[in-house]
């Protein structure tokens, strides 16, 4: 099997960095 | 008016709840295809991308639908809660589209090797983003709000046309992209263990984008208020 696992971690790490930066940026202008 | 911005505030209140549902579900969605999902024998690890890509491409594709489909009722109705919902909608859609065409190459490097190729189904999603920066750019260029939102429209529901055409790329072209492995005529080709995560990155991405959408609304409800008032 090839090692392919950092690809895994960053794809992961960058959604759940654009999801959560998003949800906050709703949460600040909807104040 | 203090009743609509009650209004407004009520749609960001709820939207943040389900937003709040979302990001833990997104959360438990990683604990069950990192620890719980067996990871594919060809691809490695990297496979489990397909547990996040195909989802927010798909609420990628809902969005712009849901922006066309509210641009055409626009059209016809002249209610502004339509336009409102398509701008919210198109927002959202364009949050996934960068969590696409990132997460796209990230798997496209171990498995393809490049991270990019300009076959049909990459270059049609990048069509659709420059469209649907386009109607921005629109929104942002006209004053009149009447005209902005007929203007939007417009490019709202020429946008939608790119949806289904994007879907068929695998089809019409000799495309390099996978075909749907679970939406097909025949049964899924996937064991249930690791079905049962893409099915759950689908649920995930549909209560995130109901939450952001609606949240935006109310945004986008208190800006518009906030305009009548000035003008």
């Amino acid at each position: 099997m090839p090692d392919t696992g950092s690809y895994m971690v960053a794809a992961y790490i960058v959604t759940a960095v654009i999801v959560v930066g998003y949800a906050v940026n709703l949460w600040r202008r909807g104040r | 008016m203090t009743l609509d911005l009650a209004q407004a505030d009520g749609h960001i209140r709820r939207g943040r709840v389900v937003t709040l549902l979302g990001l833990a579900a997104l959360a438990a969605l990683y604990v069950m295809a990192l620890q719980f999902t067996p990871p594919e024998r060809f691809q490695g690890l990297a496979q489990k991308i397909f547990y996040i890509h195909p989802p927010a491409a798909y609420a990628m594709q809902l969005a712009f639908v849901m922006t066309g489909i509210a641009s055409l009722i626009y059209l016809l109705l002249k209610d502004a809660r339509f336009d409102r919902f398509a701008e919210a909608s198109a927002e959202v859609g364009m949050v996934l589209a960068v969590i696409v065409v990132i997460t796209g190459p990230i798997w496209g490097k171990p498995v393809w090797g490049a991270w990019w190729t300009w076959e049909p189904r990459l270059t049609f999603t990048v069509i659709e983003m420059l469209v649907f920066g386009g109607y921005f750019a629109l929104r942002g260029a006209v004053r009149d709000p009447a005209e902005r939102a007929k203007f939007a429209a417009v490019v709202g529901i020429m946008a939608l046309v790119l949806v289904p055409f994007n879907h068929m790329t695998v089809y019409l072209f000799a495309s390099q992209h996978p075909e749907p492995v679970v939406v097909q005529t025949g049964k899924p080709e996937l064991p249930w263990v690791m079905l049962r995560s893409f099915i759950t990155g689908f649920v995930v991405f549909t209560v995130l984008y109901m939450g952001m959408v609606m949240q935006r609304y109310g945004i986008g409800a208190k800006r518009d208020i906030r305009e009548a008032l000035d003008a």
